[in-house]
């Protein structure tokens, strides 16, 4: 057990994300404060479940740009409907946003399950396609923290636990995290003990095989797809709680991010290879980067620089390894 | 007469208005080993499409264990259902995956349960090994596999499925020969258990070795069943091709006995591939280098060839000594190279077959300006088409028009458009039919005869002995054995040899 623990992509990334950490502490003492990390966990819980849903994605061999778009609209529309109609609820804003989000993930599989478009054509279409028909249907105004509605307010403080801080002032434990933990566990149990699961891994493995051993394919794709939808509707959800204020702008961009979250945690671009624990830690490693770019005296838009070398690096980690494998076995050809 | 586990009766399939095959008939017993032999071409993959229900025949009817089929209404499912399963080339497996997972999943797909119970998963896959009598690591993945043991895995996941008859597509054509009597071993033990197997081969030796029934078919024609016992490799070689084949031994002469030798190799070396390797190669010489897979004649071959340099030792070309890092140094001194996996490493398949012909020799076709110019590009081309007979109505078909014997002359043509003066052939013949592999030995020798010196490795022993003046024996990455008069040897000593089993070495 412990010796698997140390082959492990995840124990090195662990390893790495540990030193950063350290090395980010030693300069910022606060940082190592119980504070500091229920503050990271509130404002990176909604990447990690967009990681989530990205892993699933390139687990079955896909790639997935349009999450960000879907994540939006679910907000910017779910936001819109509740001041229209006057309704503040929460339930009902998380049923909208999750309901467009598994539609725009449906309309995704329909391309990539039943036509057989490439997975990385079709969603960076439906992203412009999403993103520009939420700006030419909803419109671009932003909805600011006056005019939002209470219950995103009100869901953005919950805390599940709270303590008190040496003023007698209190800060807690966003609900965000919560669900972060409940959507890794349904995840963790789907990948590992549904049928459905499996053939994630399968059609990542061998998309032939996995047709052949008797796997209804465009059914797993639309599964895959709008699950990921579901998510970036959660995650739509959340962000306009976190920052009280929706802009259909926001969002869309960081995908990126996610993308290299999941690649340095070491899921294959190939597909079939990769895990969950990974992903967190890749989440991980980026939320730091990010967040303590200026502590140690870079400009932030290093930050956009850094997630570009690890996509590609990460990238090349495989193919290298790929070549070295090829090679021993003399293999002098790219194998696909 | 004994019980079938299948019987096919006038199947009948045609393609675009070509026949592949014609009122075909084949039944096979329950628990026979059978073969089935025919060239590339002669229909044999769409007769196993047809009986697995992934191709629908225009007539004819499938029997399975009993039950009678409408054949055109044969689905894939009913075809694993009546216990047919087909164990292609590729395997079909899940590389990512666990062992316990390959074998049991088709098994879970089946059942169609929402979620998947490991317990049983891990009872299925090592229920079903131990019926074979095999131990793989249940929790290993499949990737880590050597490709026999992944073969093994996918005969085993058959069984998972009651399979009565299990039809192998070429299952020895990238496994080691310690393998290939492994499997044969395993066919034995699926026999015991009442389950047929259906053999598909192009290999004629180990069809006598497994066989106990053989099916020739022929340009989509069946040709007859014959007792395995009844045939040898001339007669089946005839039933094959239609005609008799006959091999005049390569004999030669060294007619400039005071220059320098051609090529010379001392004491070349690669850790983990191969060890002092010194052979030397004359002007008009046909040298064999033969061997198991992992022998090291592949490795040796490319070293020379220089993807694979060497870790020390000399080579030496017309008495100078040469240093090749790179395929550009190895083309440089002339050294040709056809390699092993034509497909893949050979050709651009979808490109004119001229283009492909051509590739090897651009700079030469350049006009002032530095463009191709098309009109001496198609000059080379036809040449080579026509020197090399190759069969086709225009150099501007893609080469995946070719059959593979034709493909074959392409990637020969390719190289000797560089006119190379060593001319390195790994497994010229392989997956091409007997018919073609006689043009392509009359090619080799007709080369040798004009001064090429040419080095010719090949796994099937047969092969060298009939075409080569001189043979190398390579085992586990060292020269074994030199036979100087090819013409005159024992092909069971040369076997033995091969396999490391004979003394004295």
């Amino acid at each position: 057990m412990l010796k698997n623990l140390f082959k492990s992509t995840e124990s090195y990334l662990l390893i790495v994300l540990l030193a950063f950490i350290v090395v980010v502490g030693f300069i910022n003492p606060k940082f190592f404060t119980i504070e500091n990390l229920f503050d990271l966990l509130r404002s990176s819980s909604g990447m990690a479940i967009l990681a989530m849903g990205f892993f699933i994605v390139l687990l079955s061999g896909g790639i997935d740009v349009s999450f960000t778009a879907i994540a939006i609209s679910a907000q910017y529309i779910a936001v819109n409907s509740l001041i229209a109609s006057g309704v503040d609820n929460l339930a009902v804003a998380f049923l909208i946003a999750v309901g467009v989000g598994i539609a725009a993930g449906a309309i995704n599989a329909v391309f990539i399950g039943l036509f057989n478009v490439p997975t990385l054509i079709t969603t960076l279409g439906t992203m412009s396609l999403f993103h520009g028909a939420l700006l030419e249907f909803m419109g671009t105004k932003a909805v600011n923290t006056g005019g939002l509605p209470e219950c995103f307010k009100t869901f953005g403080h919950f805390d599940i636990l709270n303590l008190t801080r040496a003023d007698g002032t209190e800060y807690g434990l966003s609900v965000f995290f919560l669900i972060l933990v409940i959507v890794v566990v349904v995840t963790w149990f789907i990948l590992k003990y549904t049928q459905i699961g499996r053939g994630v891994y399968a059609i990542g493995g061998n998309k032939e095989a996995a047709k052949r051993a008797g796997f209804n394919i465009p059914k797993i794709q639309f599964f895959i797809y709008m699950y990921v939808g579901l998510l970036a509707g959660i995650m739509g959800i959340m962000h306009v709680s976190l920052i009280r204020y929706s802009n259909p702008n926001y969002i869309v961009g960081s995908e990126l991010g996610v993308i290299a979250a999941v690649v340095i945690g070491g899921t294959r671009i190939t597909g079939g290879r990769g895990t969950i624990l990974g992903t967190l830690v890749g989440v991980g490693l980026i939320v730091v980067l990010e967040k303590n770019l200026v502590l140690i005296g870079l400009s932030s838009y290093w930050h956009q620089f850094f997630i570009g070398l690890i996509i590609i690096i990460g990238v090349s980690i495989t193919y290298l390894q790929n070549k070295i494998r090829s090679k021993k076995n003399l293999i002098f050809v790219r194998d696909t | 007469m004994s019980e079938a586990i299948l019987d096919v009766r006038n199947i009948t399939k045609t393609f675009a208005g070509v026949t592949a095959l014609k009122n075909v008939d084949l039944k096979i017993d329950v628990g026979a080993i059978h073969c089935l032999v025919g060239e590339n071409g002669s229909g044999k993959s769409t007769l196993i499409k047809i009986i697995g229900g992934v191709l629908q025949p225009d007539s004819g009817s499938v029997t399975i264990n009993g039950v009678a089929y409408d054949s055109q209404n044969l689905r894939a499912i009913e075809a694993i259902r009546g216990g047919i399963q087909i164990i292609y080339q590729d395997l079909a497996l899940f590389p990512n995956l666990s062992v316990v997972e390959n074998i049991s999943m088709n098994q879970m797909v089946e059942a169609n349960d929402k979620l998947i119970k490991w317990k049983e998963a891990y009872e299925i896959a090592g229920q079903a090994l131990s019926r074979i009598e095999e131990e793989i690591d249940l929790n290993e993945k499949v990737e880590n596999l050597s490709m026999a043991k992944q073969q093994i895995v996918a005969i085993t996941r058959a069984l998972t499925q009651n399979a009565r008859l299990v039809i192998m597509d070429e299952p020895t054509s990238a496994i080691t020969r310690e393998d290939v009597d492994h499997l044969f071993r395993v066919i034995l033990r699926l026999k015991k258990m009442g389950i047929a197997t259906l053999f598909v081969s192009h290999k004629l030796s180990e069809v006598f070795e497994i066989a106990e029934e053989v099916t020739v078919i022929r340009d989509g024609n069946k040709v007859g069943d014959y007792p395995a016992g009844e045939l040898d490799n001339d007669k089946l070689t005839n039933l094959m091709t239609g005609r008799m084949i006959e091999y005049k031994p390569y004999f030669y002469q060294d007619t400039e006995p005071e220059k320098p030798n051609l090529l010379e190799v001392r004491n070349l070396q690669k850790s983990g591939q191969y060890e002092k390797i010194s052979f030397t190669l004359r002007r008009g010489e046909i040298l064999g280098i033969t061997g198991l897979i992992g022998s090291g004649r592949t490795e040796t071959a490319l070293s020379l060839f220089g993807i694979n340099p060497p870790d020390e030792g000399e080579i030496i070309i017309d008495g100078k000594p040469v240093v090749i890092h790179s395929t550009h140094d190895a083309i440089r001194h002339g050294i040709g190279y056809l390699p092993e996996d034509r497909l893949n490493q050979g050709l651009f398949q979808e490109h004119p077959i001229t283009d492909n012909i051509v590739v090897t020799v651009l700079k030469r076709l350049l006009d002032k300006r530095g463009l191709i110019n098309s009109e001496k590009r198609k000059t080379e081309g036809n040449r080579w088409i026509k020197e090399l007979s190759i069969k086709t109505p225009s150099g501007e078909n893609p080469a995946n028009s070719l059959s593979g014997g034709n493909q074959q002359r392409v990637v020969l043509a390719k190289w000797l458009a560089t006119n190379p003066k060593i001319f390195i052939l790994d497994g010229p013949t392989i997956g091409i039919d007997i018919g073609s592999k006689s043009t392509i030995h009359d090619i080799i020798r007709r080369l040798a005869g004009e001064g090429m010196g040419i080095i010719m490795i090949s796994d099937e022993i047969q092969e060298v002995l009939q075409n080569c003046n001189r043979v190398l024996v390579m085992y586990k990455g060292r020269l074994v054995r030199e036979i100087p008069n090819a013409a005159e040897a024992d092909e069971d000593d040369v076997f033995a040899a091969v396999s490391g089993t004979s003394g004295g070495v």
